[in-house]
């Protein structure tokens, strides 16, 4: 199962990122280099603060690199204007969030087609892949609740639903089971496993070990560097 | 997954249709604050509509009055406008049956002409009273204001001459005094004097302050004998010329007569009006378009403040959203999209706001009119809205929210998808 010929996904390259800060700047990212190929799953690990999170909003798009080069599936990221990174986000990406991040007002089906509102589906079409996603997670009897009629693992189920149903080319994990129970957090832990053996790519973020466990290949990162990138005998 | 054909088949309306969905259910999910925030837009479409409908409906039986009036016809009256008071008027100038025999003799432009002269009476039928409108005038009458009786006739030549105790009345006062439909020859009492019925009116409507067919009409030489000379010098006369393409010059002919009956010396001022239909037209028409600028004005300055209501509380909103704004930005919404969004929320609101505040003031108008029947005049006309008024303000209503939701809208679009997720 290794993946070394599988085609790359990810070529970041030398990525830094300062905020400002007071007079100077603040340095989340000094120097990353990350390749992805396609069908890993990945943790990245580190302690708050560490740049873990910038990592993974620059790797899903929601912020672009100060310096360095991020190629996603050949599309130079870091070049890129805020709509174009809406696009590729909607094309590419799929984000799994620690606080669900549903929609309060909208049922779970309308929360799960959010994504194809965004890709101009017309809505019969969006309706049918939203309940396919939803199906496919046993979820379609819970299609018209919303988010607060629902359990917390539910919700996260309802939010990979939400991740898979633009069929992207990357799933990013933000802390998926921080607001969760140990066995609910297994549950979702095991959903992403088995996604990751269905051929998506998973990238997850947390400063657990045993949810790290989950992935085949672990990245550490302190102090906005890659202290050790190592893959994991199953 | 889909077709190029049905994605520009969705298209623009499709998305439209999406974010109005969106802003419907943003803005029922709370629906005493949506409620609150177009308050103002309600308020302001509501005395709009309101006041302008009542004022059409005036305006419109004003009009309807006067364009039954030929435009071969003048007005003559006297000069009420040269004394301070009204009442001062009345007293000291003079308006006599012989002007109008002088202007009908010595006048050649004349086709027909009427004089007439306005009571306000009882009238009494077996044992029923009431009070109406008595009109002092001659046979002329009912050509230069084309109305005609149903049954019997009207005043004859004779009846005026004569000065015959006999009336015309009109369709209301049959109900009035509980008559038989067939009435002719039946005998009413009109304050001390009783007439005998000769004809019944044709039904007309009504009309501002008093229905035409709440009237009873008595030969002048009768009416001034029984309301005395006060009523004598009062009398109006209405002219229909021969040639309508030669008003001014009986306009002119008949000063000339007037001036000379009373005696007016060169150099006086007139102590009479004459008036044109088209003058008439033009006065109302122009008393219309002033308070409809002032109703405009009113409108402009609540729609204003009622947009500010709305900009407050969309801002409120934006920031209260600015997780779901993080969200649909993270999922692929573009800036335009969110921009959309909160215009078209604030557009919503504020066409509904428009809605509930055209409904809210047709009832008011409706509800005033009511009123004042009760009160005022039982022949108070209608409320009237023209299709304009309900155009104007929904689309003012809209368009309040349109400019007003621009700085929220804007405001929302700009965050950074980052931010706005960490939004607490």
């Amino acid at each position: 199962m290794t993946t070394v010929d599988s085609e790359i996904l990810i070529q970041a390259t030398d990525l830094v990122k300062d905020y400002p800060m007071g007079e100077g700047s603040y340095r989340a990212l000094n120097g990353v280099d990350l390749t992805v190929r396609r069908g890993e799953f990945i943790a990245i690990m580190g302690p708050s603060g560490s740049g873990k999170s910038t990592l993974l909003h620059i790797l899903g798009c929601l912020d672009t690199p100060s310096s360095g080069r991020y190629l996603l599936a050949g599309t130079p990221v870091h070049s890129l204007a805020p709509d174009e990174l809406a696009g590729l986000r909607n094309r590419e990406i799929g984000f799994i969030f620690q606080m669900f991040f549903l929609l309060p007002r909208s049922s779970a089906v309308e929360n799960v087609e959010l994504p194809l509102v965004y890709a101009k589906l017309p809505p019969s079409t969006r309706h049918h892949m939203a309940l396919d996603a939803l199906r496919f997670l046993n979820l379609e009897t819970h299609a018209k609740h919303r988010p607060n009629q629902l359990s917390g693992g539910q919700r996260q189920q309802i939010a990979i639903a939400r991740a898979l149903v633009n069929k992207p080319s990357l799933i990013l994990a933000d802390e998926p089971t921080g607001n969760l129970d140990s066995v609910t957090s297994g549950n979702i832990m095991g959903l992403l496993k088995k996604l990751n053996e269905m051929g998506n790519t998973l990238i997850l973020v947390t400063h657990e070990q045993d949810i790290a466990a989950y992935a085949r290949r672990q990245v550490r990162i302190r102090d906005g560097k890659i202290v050790s990138d190592e893959v994991i005998r199953s | 997954m889909t077709s190029r054909r049905t994605e520009e088949l969705f298209g623009f309306w499709g998305a439209v249709f999406e974010l109005f969905r969106i802003a419907l259910r943003a803005i029922l999910s709370s629906k005493m604050r949506s409620f609150l925030t177009v308050l103002g837009i309600i308020i302001g479409v509501l005395a709009v509509v309101a006041v302008v409908s009542i004022l059409q409906g005036v305006f419109a039986s004003f009009l309807s009055q006067f364009e039954s009036l030929g435009g071969d016809t003048l007005f003559v009256r006297p000069n009420y406008e040269m004394f301070k008071s009204h009442q001062e008027g009345v007293r000291r100038l003079k308006m006599t049956y012989e002007d109008a025999l002088a202007i009908a003799r010595d006048v050649s432009q004349v086709k027909e002409i009427c004089p007439f002269l306005m009571r306000t009476d009882t009238i009494a039928y077996h044992g029923r009273n009431d009070s109406t409108q008595i009109i002092g005038t001659t046979e002329s009458y009912p050509q230069i204001n084309s109305f005609f009786p149903e049954q019997g006739r009207f005043l004859a030549p004779m009846d005026v001459a004569a000065r015959r105790k006999v009336c015309i009345i009109g369709q209301d006062i049959l109900d009035k005094l509980a008559m038989p439909l067939q009435s002719l020859g039946e005998e009413i009492q009109i304050g001390r004097g009783t007439y005998t019925v000769m004809g019944i009116l044709e039904k007309k409507g009504g009309s501002f302050g008093q229905s035409e067919d709440d009237q009873i009409f008595i030969p002048l030489p009768t009416a001034i004998v029984q309301y005395g000379q006060d009523a004598a010098n009062s009398i109006f006369i209405e002219v229909q010329v021969r040639d309508a393409q030669k008003m001014d010059d009986a306009v002119e002919r008949i000063s000339a007569v007037l001036r000379r009956e009373h005696g007016l010396k060169f150099g006086d001022v007139d102590d009479f009006r004459v008036f044109t239909r088209d003058e008439i037209l033009k006065i109302i028409k122009q008393f219309t378009s002033v308070s409809t600028l002032i109703v405009g004005a009113i409108v402009s300055i609540t729609l204003i403040v009622g947009g500010i209501g709305i900009m407050n509380i969309m801002l409120v909103s934006v920031t209260e959203r600015t997780r779901e704004i993080g969200i649909r930005m993270a999922v692929g919404a573009k800036r335009i999209h969110i921009l959309y969004q909160f215009l078209i929320e604030s557009v919503t609101l504020s066409t509904l706001g428009g809605v509930v505040g055209l409904g809210c003031g047709t009832g008011v108008a409706h509800l005033t009119v009511f009123i004042l029947r009760k009160t005022v005049s039982e022949t108070f006309p209608a409320a009237f809205i023209p299709y304009w008024v309900v155009l104007l303000s929904l689309s003012f209503a809209a368009l309040t929210g349109a400019i007003f939701g621009v700085y929220p809208a804007v405001k929302a679009s700009r965050l950074d998808p980052i931010d706005a997720l960490r939004y607490e």
